[in-house]
């Protein structure tokens, strides 16, 4: 027995280091809550915890295009235009008003005084022009935006006339999207420009108008917004906005279930939705954020447009969006995001187990890959679990396969190694249908991943971006209605904006062509 | 020991070309397209083909590879092309909160490792007890013990933090040693020093857990081993205290094995910590890397698998000096 005496100086350390874990309850409850450290300047209950899922890729407007980071974007940075709260009505922002010439080729806006760029510097005609620049000369995918701009000029400084080369019918709601031209502080892009225009400066530092400044942008664990306390619009009720990278859903839940976090805004299980505390609720809304079925149809067996029928015969979004998205999705009516377009064509889906059987027998190989890009939540491989179940019913062998992102980008260069279906979810860059259709049904749409590729469909979309808006709204319809037919997208769901925040957030501003984002200047917090 | 010293160093430099040559391959062979991932969906073909020119994608083959083992030798590990930052930037960024996560954790394993395994080969009801323990808590996957931890300790409890790495309204300490905790300390900054301790516990065990319990069991049979031997016979016959048997005669000669299991569980340690770091959002080298292979960044992935390379081989060199020291038969090998 004398060898436990010895061990217990063995042990004696990892006992100290466990009980030093375990036996601090007296002092560390306020490090796991929400605490008031002495660092702090801000009292605890003006300042918001937010979780992100990911990092963003860069807080820089001009680059940025992803989801993840909206919020940091449309809090820092202002753009002349925005959307109405909860619509996709468009209305001032740095422009007071605007005027469109009748030939739609030269826009007139009057701009807001007394604004100021975070590093104190006027906001005037000239900052448009220089931000405008700079978005063209960093020359990212948002670029494209302002490159049908032919010339801009300032009669005086609080007005900007824009030219274009030629009609564009979503021009003004290019200056609307969250990934639309932002205005930069015109000394910030000079003074940092170094050889990239400012792109290095601008990774890690912002010289917006925004209700708030980005004061701290730790990659991999916060990013701090501090309230600007010169911002033209009401004083915003939350000093500090502190966004933590938490990349575990659960881990997010959990911390907001004990109050350690104010919200989550996406991807929450909803599954779980039923069964939070009462100290959190649930606000859902409609957004653009739509779940798609890609469909290979340059290979076979669904280049074969019967076999693509029968596919569609198969399916039942009803079903897939009730069981997948548990009451915070539903299925498709059109091909468009309904908000987008009016009398579009309707979705002829009727699961239809004959036909969807029949058409297998016409298939010259059974066996098919669904691909999916997996997501922070695990909903989209949930999605194509389900989806796997109908067509296997049918009679077709299904093989469900994760896929990254970049990988999907890549099909476009050899489609006959791409899979035969692609579930993704997509949204379009603003309340335009155009902003829709040209990503997706043209034949160079960037989210075109599997290639459709349809003659009429290439040449209402050509015709329309140029057009008045009530035929380029028309046109958006025909090239709908053509791409419904053709079997080669199938528009399965529309998936709401979910945001489970603490009971005491009031306040919240969202706008639907804006996935994922609040506005963080309207929140407030009633026990404050 | 110089001969040691010298095979560990040409295999550090086989481990490091096998590594940059696989990133380079599996980079080559998996078709995906990082310039149009990089650009955006709605970029122009003109855009997307502007991009592949500067990252190189456009080049063939060979020509890349010569491109690229230039680059390394000469310490250039490109643009992250998701940060868009110096991928040596984002590795000195992220590497010290792995260390500092990854150092604590082998501590933890070291310690509870050695103290259990030397309770097992003790013997008795105890041991039988925590011997069924043992088994069970190693087939318990990282993420579920974490997971566990969390709601216990944070969620029940409300005793430590469940993510992050200090406070968040807290000011991180920049230096020197980007150690956190360290440097806490050395800024005496006791209120810092508390937050990132409660932070880093939940992690580290988590993260130790494993390589814990698999040091404890081969410690175990090795002693139990020893135990039998001659001369610990021999050395109770004459009267030594067994404290002294144990620690003098049978802790070292039963630790070449455990030390080769702890040197093999660094690697797994390593593996795990990409695991851990999700759950705990720690913002180390397994987050970035995670969030590298959804990007197909490939700058990102061969930066931080040669680190992470790089590290196994150094603990593995570490862990041969040890047993070097515990055996001198091995230092003739």
């Amino acid at each position: 027995m004398t060898l436990r005496r010895a061990l217990l100086a063995l042990l004696a350390p990892a006992l100290v280091l466990v009980a030093a874990g375990c036996g601090s309850s007296s002092t560390t409850t306020s490090t796991a809550g929400s605490a008031t450290p002495a660092s702090s300047t801000s009292s605890a209950s003006h300042i918001l915890r937010i979780p992100y899922l990911a990092d963003m890729s860069v807080p820089d407007p001009d680059i940025f295009y992803d989801i993840e980071g909206n919020s940091v974007i449309l809090s820092a940075y202002e753009g002349l235009l925005k959307y109405s709260p909860n619509s996709d009505k468009l209305v001032p922002d740095l422009a007071t008003s605007w005027s469109e010439s009748p030939d739609r080729l030269t826009y007139t806006f009057h701009l807001r005084a007394n604004v100021h760029f975070h590093d104190g510097s006027p906001f005037t005609a000239k900052s448009v022009i220089a931000s405008f620049k700079r978005r063209l000369n960093v020359g990212q995918a948002p670029a494209y935006m302002v490159k049908p701009i032919a010339s801009m000029t300032t009669p005086d400084p609080l007005t900007l006339v824009v030219k274009l080369k030629e009609p564009v019918d979503p021009f003004l709601d290019y200056l609307a999207s969250s990934w639309g031209p932002k205005m930069i502080g015109p000394e910030a892009i000079v003074t940092h420009a170094g050889k990239d225009f400012g792109q290095t400066w601008l990774q890690t530092h912002d010289d917006g108008t925004g209700p708030f400044q980005l004061t701290e942008f730790a990659r991999g664990r916060q990013y701090v917004l501090t309230r600007n306390e010169n911002w033209w619009g009401a004083k915003p009720f939350f000093q500090k906005v502190l966004l933590k990278i938490t990349p575990d859903i659960s881990t997010q839940q959990l911390e907001l279930e004990n109050g350690s976090v104010d919200g989550i805004m996406h991807s929450f299980p909803a599954a779980n939705l039923s069964s939070l505390p009462s100290s959190v609720k649930v606000l859902k809304y409609p957004s653009y954020l739509r779940l798609l079925l890609y469909v290979n149809t340059n290979k076979p067996p669904f280049n074969n447009p019967a076999v693509r029928a029968s596919l569609r015969a198969a399916i039942d979004p009803a079903k897939l969006v009730a069981e997948a998205y548990s009451g915070t999705g539903t299925n498709s009516k059109g091909p468009f995001p309904a908000e987008l377009l009016s009398g579009q064509p309707t979705l002829p889906y009727a699961p239809n187990p004959t036909v969807a059987a029949e058409g297998v027998t016409k298939a010259s190989t059974k066996s098919i890959v669904l691909g999916f890009t997996a997501d922070e939540s695990g909903i989209q491989r949930r999605v194509g679990e389900i989806l796997q179940a109908a067509p296997e019913a049918a009679g077709w062998k299904v093989t469900v396969k994760e896929v990254q992102l970049p990988q999907v980008y890549a099909y476009i260069n050899n489609l006959g190694a791409a899979p035969d279906l692609l579930l993704q979810t997509n949204t379009p860059d603003a309340a335009n249908a155009d902003t829709w259709s040209r990503i997706l049904f043209f034949k160079e749409g960037g989210l075109n991943f599997l290639g459709f590729n349809n003659a009429r469909v290439n040449k209402l979309l050509e015709k329309s971006r140029s057009a008045a808006p009530a035929e380029s709204e028309q046109l958006e319809r025909e090239a709908g209605q053509e791409v419904v037919n053709e079997n080669g997208i199938f528009f399965l769901g529309d998936i709401d904006n979910v945001f489970v925040l603490n009971k005491d957030l009031e306040g919240v501003e969202q706008i639907p062509a804006y996935p994922w984002t609040v506005n963080y200047a309207s929140l407030r917090r009633t026990s404050g | 020991m110089a001969g040691l010293i010298a095979r560990r160093s040409v295999a550090l430099v086989a481990v490091l070309f096998g590594l940059a040559l696989i990133v380079f391959v599996l980079q080559a062979v998996v078709p995906q397209n990082p310039a149009r991932a990089m650009v955006g969906a709605s970029a122009s073909p003109e855009v997307v083909a502007k991009k592949a020119r500067e990252l190189g994608y456009d080049e063939p083959l060979p020509v890349r590879f010569a491109d690229y083992m230039e680059r390394l030798f000469s310490g250039n590990l490109q643009t992250s092309l998701r940060t868009r930052n110096p991928v040596v930037a984002d590795l000195e960024s992220f590497a010290p909160a792995t260390l500092e996560l990854a150092l604590t954790a082998a501590a933890i394993a070291a310690a509870i490792g050695v103290s259990l395994g030397l309770l097992l080969a003790a013997g008795g009801r105890l041991a039988r007890v925590l011997r069924t323990i043992l088994i069970g808590g190693a087939s318990v996957p990282t993420f579920l013990s974490g997971l566990a931890l969390i709601l216990l300790f944070y969620s029940t409890l409300h005793l430590l933090p469940a993510s992050g790495r200090i406070n968040d309204t807290l000011i991180a300490p920049t230096g020197p040693t980007k150690l956190m905790l360290l440097d806490a300390l050395l800024h005496g900054e006791p209120s810092v020093f508390w937050s990132v301790l409660t932070h880093l516990i939940l992690p580290a065990f988590t993260l130790a857990l494993i390589p814990a319990l698999a040091i404890a069991r081969v410690l175990a049979a090795s002693c139990e081993a020893v135990m039998r031997e001659d001369y610990v016979r021999t050395a109770r016959t004459k009267g030594l205290r067994e404290r002294t048997v144990i620690l003098r005669h049978v802790l070292r000669n039963a630790s070449g094995p455990p030390l080769t299991m702890s040197g093999l569980q660094f690697g797994l340690l390593l593996g795990g910590i990409v695991v851990v770091e999700q759950i705990f959002a720690w913002p180390g080298l397994g987050r970035y890397l995670d969030q590298s292979i959804a990007y197909a960044d490939f700058p990102a992935i061969t930066g931080t698998t040669l680190l992470l390379g790089t590290a196994y081989v150094i603990v593995n060199f570490l862990v041969d000096l040890a047993q070097a020291w515990a055996d001198p038969r091995i230092r003739t090998v």
